[in-house]
């Protein structure tokens, strides 16, 4: 049995910092998707996603090599910032506008576990997600960065009130209006929004 | 009309944010408003899509990081 797998990120840093390579593959598939799909809501594209990914978790590296990590926050909020401000530069250098490139054709969210499991509804959801994927991107700049920061950087809205510089009732706001937005999306789209669906 | 402070408040609480003691009174509230506790189902809901909405990168790439990582180690 791997002793790592019950460890805080915290502890499991210490022990990676102090040369334990186990420590290190245990934070990274237990983030590894947040980091993932934090890139690809911003750059768009599965492939620039993997290199940034892997960038992302090497400035990590060096980081908590050279002892410059600092513990104060949490490990999940410092890599998905990280991931974050890499896919913002990547843009800024690119000057590119957004495009949507899929792995054989398929949806970009095509790894989803729900509880459901019939080809039909496992279509439904499938496509309900790449759509929802799609009307994130439609949201005012504000109302993305605070969704993506509290759903995919596990950032409290405190944090997320402090790295934005604005109180936390001003961030509750913006999360309120973007699941408000998405939800009115969806309705309008007709998109499939039944509570059995996504029901547990 | 629900207020802009109890919807805020809803907002934490569906991310399990709320105090106790709000967490308390707002559990009393959603008993007894119907509005609010349809909110709070409809926000409940687009949470769940959104935690749903999450992608796997390839092996490929997290056997890269790895392996990187190790041959730093290696080197030191």
């Amino acid at each position: 049995m791997n002793t790592t797998t019950q460890m805080s990120d915290s502890a499991l840093v210490s022990l990676y910092i102090s040369g334990n390579e186990n420590a290190f593959e245990q934070l990274v598939n237990r983030h590894k998707n947040k980091v993932f799909t934090t890139i690809v809501l911003i750059v768009k594209d599965t492939y620039t996603a993997e290199d940034l990914m892997q960038d992302a978790f090497i400035k990590a590296i060096h980081t908590m090599k050279s002892g410059r990590y600092n513990e104060e926050g949490k490990f999940s909020s410092w890599i998905c910032r990280i991931a974050h401000n890499l896919a913002i530069d990547f843009f800024r250098k690119e000057k590119r506008s957004p495009m949507i490139t899929l792995e054989d054709g398929s949806n970009v969210f095509n790894t989803l576990a729900f509880a459901a499991d019939s080809a039909e509804s496992l279509q439904i959801q499938e496509d309900t997600v790449a759509r929802l994927r799609e009307l994130i991107q439609t949201l005012p700049q504000t109302q993305r960065e605070v969704l993506m920061m509290r759903h995919y950087a596990d950032m409290s809205f405190q944090e997320i009130a402090d790295a934005t510089g604005v109180s936390i009732n001003t961030a509750l706001g913006r999360m309120r209006y973007a699941l408000i937005n998405l939800r009115k999306k969806m309705l309008n789209g007709n998109i499939a929004y039944d509570k059995n669906i996504y029901s547990e | 009309m629900i207020k802009t402070s109890t919807q805020n408040e809803l907002i934490q609480y569906v991310y399990n944010e709320l105090a106790d003691d709000a967490r308390e009174q707002l559990e009393i509230a959603l008993m007894h408003d119907n509005e609010l506790a349809d909110d709070c189902s409809d926000l409940l809901l687009i949470q769940r899509l959104l935690d749903g909405a999450t992608k796997t990168p390839s092996d490929r790439s997290i056997n890269n990081i790895l392996n990187y990582s190790k041959s730093l180690s290696l080197q030191s």
